[in-house]
């Protein structure tokens, strides 16, 4: 069904000539990784599926544009990065006031002084990370973006740059507006511990 | 001695994982220097690894091998081929290609003149004529006015099925202006969908009847709709895949408006 053993530019060649059958075999070979950094983005199983079929589809679309010289999995790539932000950005409106609720200082409060009387170490990592969540989703779409690319994507400053199509100063900025956000939400709950 | 700013410890704290992968990056030996000699930036750099370092990498659910292909199938029928490149045009010949231009030029100048000249005898035409004659108007830009309705209108879609599939299905303050809008988009639909079948359209005339399907469940409900309806509704539109449906049929316009100018056919 699919010719794997073709390289990425051979397919989109084949695939420029007429051939969309062609593009089965870049699907497969990039979905899971554009699944994972949709999915780290939006933090939402149903959206990175979305997103990964969009950018998909919109790769495909696009492919006239793409230039032979440049690497399909980092073009591609960098579409599904636009697409997840855009997801967020979509539903940021009704979901953020939620979020910085659910982040208040008191309430992390409440929730940490039951843990000083010794509850299940398993429940405490879980509430660390229900609220590194929150702190993440506290985030605006692009700091939210940048850091993922950042620091669980291991991506350098000019490629999230690339990404989001700001300069790479503004992408280093990003990431420390991320960071400095998420030490000072998280900031509690590293005294309690 | 000049201390190290959050920023700086924040791009070395980086640089420094970076490196471990891709080589040694140029800052990073100054703010390691500096580091070094420097108990207090030592100290700040301790505590932002430590965060840092407390903060995982979010590792998303495991897709099986068939994933791809899956996602494919998904895509597979969505997508038009592509045509086979046409000889190029420096492929012809410059010499060809400059009488191409000037030919090209010529029929410009030539309808353009003309183009000059018939309205002129329109004008005095019409100066002579009954006024419901000249309220007449051509048929291209009344094709032109309704592929930017039905892309407006997909795009209005798209939106409100994007908020319906998000929508917290017990908050009637989320869902009356969904249905307010539904009834909007309802009679913008049928236009579409008329238009559609007039042109024979195999993709958007079923599509528009299916949102027409969603759109009117939304909108013509007695009452106000119940959490499991709403909830419904939801599994409904995530069964048919719709909305990936109005996405694709979405991208799809420029090109058709394209067609329709060239062609100068119907939508």
């Amino acid at each position: 069904m699919f010719r794997m053993g073709k390289n990425d530019q051979a397919a989109i060649r084949a695939i420029l000539s007429g051939d969309k059958e062609a593009y089965g075999a870049l699907v497969v070979r990039h979905s899971h990784s554009l699944f994972r950094v949709a999915f780290r983005i939006t933090g939402n199983e149903a959206d990175a599926e979305d997103v990964v079929q969009e950018a998909l589809l919109r790769g495909y679309q696009k492919l006239e544009s793409f230039e032979s010289r440049s690497n399909f999995g980092t073009w591609i790539y960098r579409i599904a990065v636009r697409c997840a932000l855009d997801r967020i950005s979509s539903r940021k409106g009704d979901k953020g006031s939620r979020v910085a609720e659910e982040t208040d200082p008191e309430q992390d409060e409440v929730q940490l002084a039951a843990q000083s009387a010794g509850p299940d170490r398993l429940l405490l990592s879980g509430e660390i990370a229900a609220l590194q969540q929150a702190a993440l989703g506290a985030l605006t779409p692009t700091e939210r973006t940048a850091f993922v690319l950042r620091h669980m994507e291991d991506r350098s400053s000019e490629e999230i740059a690339a990404a989001l199509g700001i300069a790479p100063n503004a992408a280093k900025q990003a990431v420390f507006r991320a960071v400095q956000k998420l030490r000072l939400r998280l900031a509690p709950l590293r005294v309690r511990i | 001695m000049k201390h190290l700013k959050e920023e700086e410890l924040v791009e070395h704290y980086y640089s420094q994982s970076q490196s471990q992968s891709q080589g040694p990056d140029e800052g990073e030996g100054v703010a390691a220097d500096h580091l070094a000699s420097c108990a207090a930036c030592a100290a700040d750099f301790a505590a932002l690894r430590s965060d840092l370092g407390e903060f995982p990498a979010v590792e998303p659910p495991v897709r099986d091998a068939a994933y791809g292909e899956q996602v494919w199938e998904s895509l597979r029928n969505a997508l038009p081929a592509y045509e086979k490149p046409k000889r190029r045009w420096l492929g012809v010949g410059l010499g060809k290609s400059l009488s191409y231009a000037a030919a090209c030029g010529l029929l410009a100048a030539c309808a353009f003149v003309a183009g000059r000249q018939w309205e002129r005898k329109q004008v005095q035409t019409a100066s002579v004529r009954p006024p419901q004659q000249t309220q007449l108007a051509p048929a291209h830009p009344q094709q032109r006015v309704v592929v930017v309705v039905l892309s407006d209108h997909l795009e209005r879609s798209e939106r409100l099925l994007v908020q319906l599939k998000h929508a917290d299905a017990d908050s009637e303050e989320t869902i009356s202006p969904l249905r307010d809008q539904a009834r909007v988009l309802l009679a913008a639909n049928r236009i579409c969908r008329q238009d559609a079948n007039k042109a024979d359209d195999p993709e958007l005339a079923p599509a528009l009847d299916r949102l027409d399907h969603v759109l009117a469940q939304l909108a013509n409900h007695p009452g106000p709709l119940s959490a499991a309806e709403i909830t419904r509704l939801q599994d409904e539109l995530k069964a048919s895949g719709l909305l990936f449906e109005v996405r694709v049929l979405r991208t799809r316009i420029p090109e058709h408006r394209t067609a329709a100018r060239a062609n100068g056919g119907t939508i």
